[in-house]
Formats: structure tokens, sequence, C-alpha cells
């Protein structure tokens, strides 16, 4: 692990040397003898370890699927092939690191637990494939709370700042990173589990009492909370900086969500996003700016991106559109490589140094939208429309006259082999023109994402407020797909 | 903080020593000086904090009650009276000279003992929840005390845990984690039911090959009892560790007995407890052998929860800690609500021959003890003693009681769900046998789904479950 502060205003030249160094050793001393999966796809592709140069020769490797890691029921530990484990059954085989703490002593032996030995466990949410542990030694946990610092260097925080952590408590990524991350920079904290585990309520009272400078959030529950705090007169004039992780905060729900902490007392709240995902292990920071966009800035000792055509899989140019693909350079524990995000960036990866902060990292750009959001639709006899889901987020969270929404993708009739229906649930801000509102929805969703609305229903908003399993559910279920399977 | 191997051996009349140093430091150094509820309090009883030299002094002192901390309305800030203030500038400036002029170690670590590093809340097994504010100090105590816990409980991080312990902020989670993190075992800190869920939980149990699950004793008995039904295994596990929740002896049988019936390696129970107020979670060697306090850290006392008057050991009454290392939110007196049946005790373990204290017999909660009309009269409904006979009953899969009014007098009804495989009628004439020969009451039994016991107790939901629903208006 690198010294951030020198790390990211190195010229891109030397880090990509430093990425060359680093891939090579880690395909050779770690995948390679430690990977079960990776040193025996290795060897299918006759690649030999000691030949590889650096990161152009990523594109030799191909790619991993979410479906290679991820539990079956006929294959439930599948992902222990993906983890570096210097275990028995390999050391057999390759590494006899048994011996070898024998004749290196304890020290070897502590050396080697606190590289390989597993202490804590994340899970994929499961989106569209049973939940995948992934699992960091203590040497990663080191990373992830480096990570976590980084992360909070990006969005100017110091150990000054009392913070309230707002991430649903689970077992994934984005409440540990921010666990972590403060924990590390020795920053005050609670770490609430969210209004799931808490309650709304008190953690309101929370806000009141510790009256934090930073709070992190899913962007849903915050624009839910900030609501409720506003309609209680709550103050929460402490608060500096808001950030999001989970999921795409649209330039509109910002601006809702920097009105009603105003209302709060709070003024010139700053708003942040993050992206992450589990199999990185890490999160990332997007550079704190009010109007312009400037990617999110990148760890390039830990891993390696690349953006890559989606159908071909061919690489594309710096600041196109792709697929990102990830690969670890630096990490024990669970480790993939060349593995498919199935997030498309839609200004592709950024390698020159940020205009906004001058940081010399890649950087992902801003709009990032997940390829799993797009579903098949037989809207009409003709089978098979593509519905892109991430385009309602955007437009409804928005939309100056929508509180809450919810679309649910339903069949006609609950028959499997009848039309697909999509509908939306929508609670206006009070009291508008139903009709007229109606028809602006009905245009502008047509118009994002080419498919009609069979129905738009009005709902109070604590009713969709339950549908949306707010304060119930790990993160609301703001698109449900009800259509009985065939 | 002492060394533990060390602390631990000590003869008792040592141990006794330590804790009036400690006391007697805390109380004039803390306390008196930088608590801003018992600094008001010394002042309004006329208490000199010089005087407290020791234990047996401790009486002078009036007991804490959590309704001392709550917040009154439009008072959110009211549970700061009871966190040290952060010392002056000048002041740390002087400690540190004072320290290196003597040549000891200028540890500079005020700002890490007093500085608010994490927010916890007391277990909310009542309706309200007080904020406990935890420094760095505390937390590294905290992570001290988890590490004694396992070395009583024998873990090592050879262990894999699964911890089941529903998330909360608050110090049973916490401590947990801590302590797998710091031994080095591999852990997967579910959350709980209301987190990850039964299924997955027990899914994780049986695909990392776990041999030690760490969950509150009804979901425990739950998961074991369900384990066939979701078609999965638990060859791995070898202990169970119960904590949280009422875990009475009874309750450890039950465990143990479901262990064995469902094939798991080994099938060992053990009992933690701890709290957030204390700051130090305690251990059992083995159950029944006592909950081993860790000396240093809490001064226990055993009080007449009524009269207030100290019990001798082995006397059965309500645990009162005292913060003799804290930092942040830290307490004097404080009267836990807990019932320790058989006291406490300072004789060294017959079973692993540690020296410290130990808080002998079940923990009961004072809440769950009513009091009922029945057709005689007042009589006194214990709860937990519910509680004990339901967990120990082997074909009780889940169950809730509600105390109703009826007329003049008062009913406990029964609602349960038998273990599939059981004759339904047979458990419910047994259950309502039984609570009928200990309670001179109305008492009625009657089943319902596993869906809407396990919804009403907040099997899945709640940090702990709910099992006595008092429905009498106040």
């Amino acid at each position: 692990m690198e010294n951030w502060d020198k790390l990211s205003k190195m010229p891109y030249k030397e880090i990509k040397e430093m990425q060359d160094r680093k891939f090579r050793a880690f395909v050779a001393n770690q995948l390679y003898i430690y990977s079960p999966y990776y040193s025996e796809l290795l060897k299918e592709h006759k690649i030999d370890p000691l030949k590889i140069k650096g990161i152009e020769d990523l594109k030799h490797l191909p790619f991993t699927y979410k479906w290679d890691i991820a539990p079956t029921d006929e294959n439930p530990k599948k992902h222990k092939d993906f983890v570096i484990r210097p275990d028995e059954e390999v050391t057999e085989k390759y590494g006899h690191l048994a011996k070898m703490s024998m004749t290196g002593g304890k020290d070897m032996v502590e050396e080697r637990v606190y590289d390989f030995k597993p202490v804590h466990i994340h899970f994929t949410t499961g989106r569209t494939a049973l939940p995948t542990p992934f699992v960091y030694s203590k040497r990663d946990l080191e990373n992830l709370r480096e990570s976590g610092t980084r992360l909070m260097n990006v969005f100017q925080f110091t150990n000054k700042d009392i913070f309230i952590n707002c991430f649903p408590f689970a077992p994934h990524l984005a409440f540990w990173t921010s666990y972590f991350g403060a924990e590390k920079m020795n920053v005050a904290g609670f770490h609430s589990g969210g209004g799931k585990i808490v309650g709304t309520k008190n953690l309101m009272d929370a806000f009141e009492y510790m009256r934090p400078t930073v709070s992190v959030f899913i962007p849903g529950y915050c624009y839910y909370f900030l609501r409720e705090a506003v309609k209680q007169g709550r103050d929460f004039s402490s608060i500096k900086k808001i950030f999001f992780g989970g999921e795409r905060v649209p330039p509109g729900l910002k601006d809702k969500i920097k009105e009603l902490l105003a209302q709060l007392g709070a003024e010139d709240v700053m708003v942040l996003a993050t992206y992450g995902m589990t199999e990185a292990k890490v999160a990332w920071g997007e550079c704190p700016s009010e109007d312009e966009y400037f990617g999110y800035h990148t760890y390039p000792d830990m891993e390696v991106f690349e953006t890559i055509d989606p159908e071909s899989g061919e690489p594309v140019g710096e600041g196109e559109e792709g697929e990102v693909v990830y690969s670890a350079i630096d990490w024990r524990g669970t480790a993939v490589l060349r593995y498919r995000t199935g997030d498309i960036a839609k200004g592709g990866l950024l390698y020159e140094p940020c205009p906004n902060c001058g940081r010399t990292v890649p950087r992902i750009s801003s709009n990032i939208q997940r390829k799993s959001e797009m579903k098949e639709f037989s809207m009409t006899k003709v089978k098979g429309t593509l519905v892109n889901l991430n385009n309602f987020f955007p437009l409804l969270m928005s939309h100056p006259d929508v509180e809450e929404w919810q679309v649910e993708m339903r069949k006609r009739n609950n028959d499997p082999f009848d039309l697909d229906e999509i509908v939306l649930y929508v609670a206006p801000i009070g009291d508008i023109n139903r009709e007229s509102f109606v028809a602006d929805i009905r245009q502008k969703v047509l118009r994002d994402t080419e498919v009609s609305l069979t129905d738009v229903i009005f709902k109070s908003v604590p009713e969709l407020v339950s549908q949306l399993g707010m304060e119930t559910e790990l993160k609301e279920k703001r698109i449900v797909d009800n259509r009985p399977t065939t | 903080m002492q060394a533990w191997n060390k602390i631990s051996r000590m003869p008792a009349a040592a141990i006794s020593k330590l804790q009036d140093e400690l006391l007697q430091k805390m109380v004039t150094e803390q306390f008196a000086v930088r608590h801003p509820y018992y600094r008001n309090l010394f002042k309004e009883k006329g208490i000199n904090a010089l005087e407290i030299k020791g234990v047996s002094d401790l009486s002078k002192i009036p007991f804490t009650e959590k309704k001392d901390m709550l917040a009154p309305p439009g008072e959110p800030l009211h549970p700061k009276q009871f966190v040290l203030d952060y010392p002056a500038e000048d002041e740390v400036v002087e400690k540190k000279k004072g320290f290196s002029l003597f040549g000891k170690k200028d540890s500079g670590d005020d700002e890490i003992k007093f500085k608010f590093a994490s927010l916890y809340f007391t277990a909310g097994r009542t309706a309200k929840a007080v904020p406990i504010e935890y420094t760095g100090y505390d937390i590294d105590n905290l992570k001290e005390a988890g590490a004694r816990a396992f070395d009583i409980l024998g873990l090592t991080r050879d262990d894999t845990l699964i911890n089941a312990f529903s998330y909360a902020p608050n110090a049973y989670f916490w401590q947990m984690f801590y302590s797998t993190l710091d031994i080095g075992s591999t852990a997967l800190q579910t959350g709980g039911g209301r987190v990850l869920g039964m299924e997955k939980i027990l899914k994780a149990v049986d695909n990392l090959e776990a041999p030690v699950l760490a969950a509150a004793p009804g979901y425990a008995r739950f998961a074991l009892q369900t384990l066939d039904f979701f078609g999965l295994s638990a060859a791995n596990l070898e202990r169970i560790i119960i904590g949280i929740d009422f875990a009475p002896l009874a309750v450890v049988e039950s465990i143990k007995k479901l262990m064995e019936s469902v094939g798991t390696k080994n099938n060992l129970v053990q009992r933690i407890y701890f709290n957030s107020e204390a700051k130090s979670g305690i251990a059992e060697c083995e159950p029944g052998f006592g909950y081993h306090i860790n000396p240093d850290h809490l001064l226990v006392e055993i009080v007449d929860p009524e009269s207030g008057a100290v019990l001798g050991e082995g006397e059965k009454g309500e645990i009162v800690i005292t913060n003799l290392d804290a930092r942040g939110t830290a307490l004097l007196r404080f009267k836990t609500g807990d019932i320790a049946t058989d006291g406490l005790v300072t004789e060294p373990c017959p079973n692993c021959k540690r020296t410290v204290p130990r808080i002998m017999g079940d923990i009961e909660r004072k809440e769950h003890i009513f009091e009922l009309q029945g057709p005689g009269g007042t009589i006194v409904l214990n709860g937990n003693q519910l509680r004990r006979m339901m967990f120990a009953s082997d074909d009780v899969l889940v169950w809730y009681a509600d105390i109703n009014s009826s007329g003049a007098e008062d009913a406990l009804k029964v609602v349960v769900k038998n273990v599939s495989g059981t004759d339904e009628a047979a458990v419910l004439k047994a259950v309502e046998e039984s609570l009928k020969a200990e309670y001179q009451l109305s008492v009625t039994v009657e089943s319902s789904s596993l869906d809407a016991i396990a919804n009403k107790i907040g099997l899945e939901k709640a940090i702990t479950e709910q099992n006595i629903f008092d429905n009498r208006g106040k």
C-alpha cells in the first residue's frame, strides 16, 4: 500500500509503472500459487505468470463474471476458489507454507496469518445471484481502513468532524467502509445501522444529541429522513457534508436534499457521492464540486480498471463509454481479475489529473449505470423491448412534484404468458393538478425509458413509505418486479 | 488497565485492595471533578469525595437509575450530564509535565482518553434507550474486555465464529466484533435475524463450517429447531455462546440437548453478559460457574432491589455497577435492573481457578416481574421463571404470553407453536398443566401459526424477542 499523499500526486506514467510491477508480482506470487480458480485458469490458458510484463497483459486473461463466483445450490462453496489461501489443500500442491512456518518460526506464522487468514466477511447484495461472500484478511482490513481514509480525504474530512453513519447495517461494504475509515481517522462516530435498526425517531434524536458535521446515507432513505425531520422541526444545523452510497444520486435529488437541509438550519451543505462494489472490497469518492462532475478517484495501488465494450469485450479508449472491469492487484482474501461489474461508465475512465483537485489517480466518470437494471419487457406483441430502469431514478427522484414513488412491473391479469405492464405509484408533493401531472409524467417516462406506463396510481406518502419498506428493508424497494415466472 | 493473567490470579484480598484504590482515584479525580451530574450530586448531598476511600464507603453515595439519565422532553442533551468533561488545555499540559518530571511515561493520551469516539445505546430492552458515550480509551477497554471474555470462554483464532447477535449500536454486538477481530478469528458479523434472516445465518454456519455461533438464547434454539426445515447441517458446530437476553441455565440445557439431536460436533453452550453502561462485558467459563468480572474495569455490588441494602456473598439481588476505569459516560452505583439469582462470590472459580469476583446463577430482569390479581388476592408472576419454564419445554418451538384483565382478576393466556412432529394437543395440555401448577391464576393455552408468533415476539425483527405482553391498562 502506497502513501496516499504521494500516490495521488504521482504522474500517471509512474502510477502505471507501479501497477505493472504490482500486477506482475500479484499474479506470480499470489494468484498463480494460492488462488485455486486463477491458478487453474492461467494453466488452462497456458499463461506463464513469469512472462506477464504489466497491466497490458490483462487482455490475455478471460473475464470473470458474477456467476463464476456466486454460490449455487449445487456448489455452495464456489466462492472459496477465489480466496487466496495457502491452506493445506493448496500448499500440498504448491507452497508448503506449513513447512515454511515450522522453520520460519512464530514470526513467520504470525506474518502469514496476518496476510492470509480471513477475519472479516462481506456479502454481495445478491440482486441477480445468490449472495457471495468476499473475505478479508487482517492485511486486507488495513487496505479497507486506508481506502476509507482516502475517501474521506477526497471529501476533505478531518478528525475534528463528527460522523453519523446511517447506512443500514449488514455485512456489506457501505456500512463497514464508513466504520473502518472513521476508526482509522479517529473520527468520532455513531454507526447507527440506519432507520431499520434504530428507528427514524431515535436517529433524529442522535443527530440532535451528537450534532454531527458529516453523515452518510442511502439517498432514498436520506430524502425520507430529512422530510420527516422538517415535519418535526428538528435542528440539524451542524451538518456540513452528506455523502451517499448504494445508488446514483441524480442532480435533482441533490437539490431537494440541500433544500431540506436548509430548512433544518444547515446551509451550504456539500452533497457527495461514492461508488463501490463488494468485489473490489473498497469504495471510491467523487471529487467534491458544486456544479460539475469530476469522477470517482480510484486507488491505483490496490486495483486496475479497464473499460470495455460490453458486447465485444474489446477495450474502449480513455473517456469513452464502456463497462467497468475491475482487477485486484494487491489483496489477499477474495480477489478477482478482470471482473465484469455490469456497470456502465458513461464518460469512461479518465487518466489526466483531476481538473478540480489536481489528484493524478485514474478516475471513473461520475455517470455510472448498472447493466443489471436493464430488463427485457414484452410490452407489445413484439417481444423483447429492453428497458433501462436506471432512467427512472433521475427522472422521478428529481421531479419537483414527486415526493415518493415506486415502479412495479407486473403481468396483465397476473398471467405469466400475458403482456408486461409497468405501473407507477406516486405520492405527489402538495396539491397538484393530477391530470396534467399524469400527462407530463407519461410523456417523460416514454422519453427517458422508451416504454409507456400502463397506469399511474396515486398514494399517500405514508402508504408509499410503507410499500417501499423505508423503515423495514435494507434498501427501499424502488423498482419491484412482480411478474410471475413461467 | 491491569494485565489479565496477573489480575485473574490475584488473591481476593489483593483484588479488593485494588478496587478500593481504583474507586478512590475514580471518585476523586473523575466523578467529583469532571462529572457534571455527580459533581452536583456530591455538592447537593454534602458528600466529601475524599471520604470515599474504598468500596465500604460507597453506601454514602445514592444510586443512579436509568430514569435519572433519560432526557426529559425538550432536553435532548440531558444524558451529557453523565459524560466526563474534557480536560482544560492547561490541565493537559500540566499533567504531562508532571509525568515527565517523575520520569514516567509521557503518554500524551489525554485527548484519546477523553475525546468522544463512539456512541452506543443501552441495550433497549425497555422502551427508551439512553446514549452512552465511549472514548478511545473506553474502546480500548472494551477490546481488552473482549479479549478476556474470549480467554474465559476458551476461544482461539482457529474458531470461525458466526455472530448472530442482533446489530444494534450497543456493547453486545461491538464487543463481540472487537473480540473476533483482535483475536484474529474468521468471523461473520451477521447483524442477526433482522438483518440476514434465519436461512442465511444457518447457511453461513453450514458453508463456513463454523464451530462457534453467538446468538440470543431463543434465537439459537429456534435456529437448531429449523435446521432440518432448511435442509442444512450444523455438523461442524461445536459451541453456542448465548447472551443479550435472559439466558437461564435451563435454556443452556435445552440448547445442549437440541445440539445433540441435530448432530453437532460438540454441544458446549456458554453464557456472556454485556451491557453498554458497564463498558466491560463478562463471560462464564462453564455454565453455572458464574460470570467472571473484570475487577479493574468494574465494581459490582448486589443490593436488595427495594431497600438498596448491600447483600452478602451469594445472596440474590440487583446488580449495581460502578465504572472504575472509564471516560466518556461514567456511572456510580448504577442500578442495572438485572437480578443475579445467586448473587456475587469472591472465592476462586472452582472450574477455571481464576480469582476474580463472579456473578452467580441466572441474570433475571426486574421488569419481568409482574403483580397480578388472582382469585386469592395479589400474586407475583415472575416472568423470568415463566420464560425459564417455556425454554425448558423441548416440544415448544415458539411462544408468547398475554397478561389480560378479566373482570376483577387477571388472566394469563399462553400462545404456543409446537415443534413439528409432536402432538399439538398433548403439548398444549402439558403446558397448561405445568402453568396451572405454578400459578394460582386463570390460565389458558392455545396454539397459533409459526409466522404469527414469530411476528408477535419479533423473532426476526427485534434486538431480543419479547415473550410476555402485559395488556392491562395502567
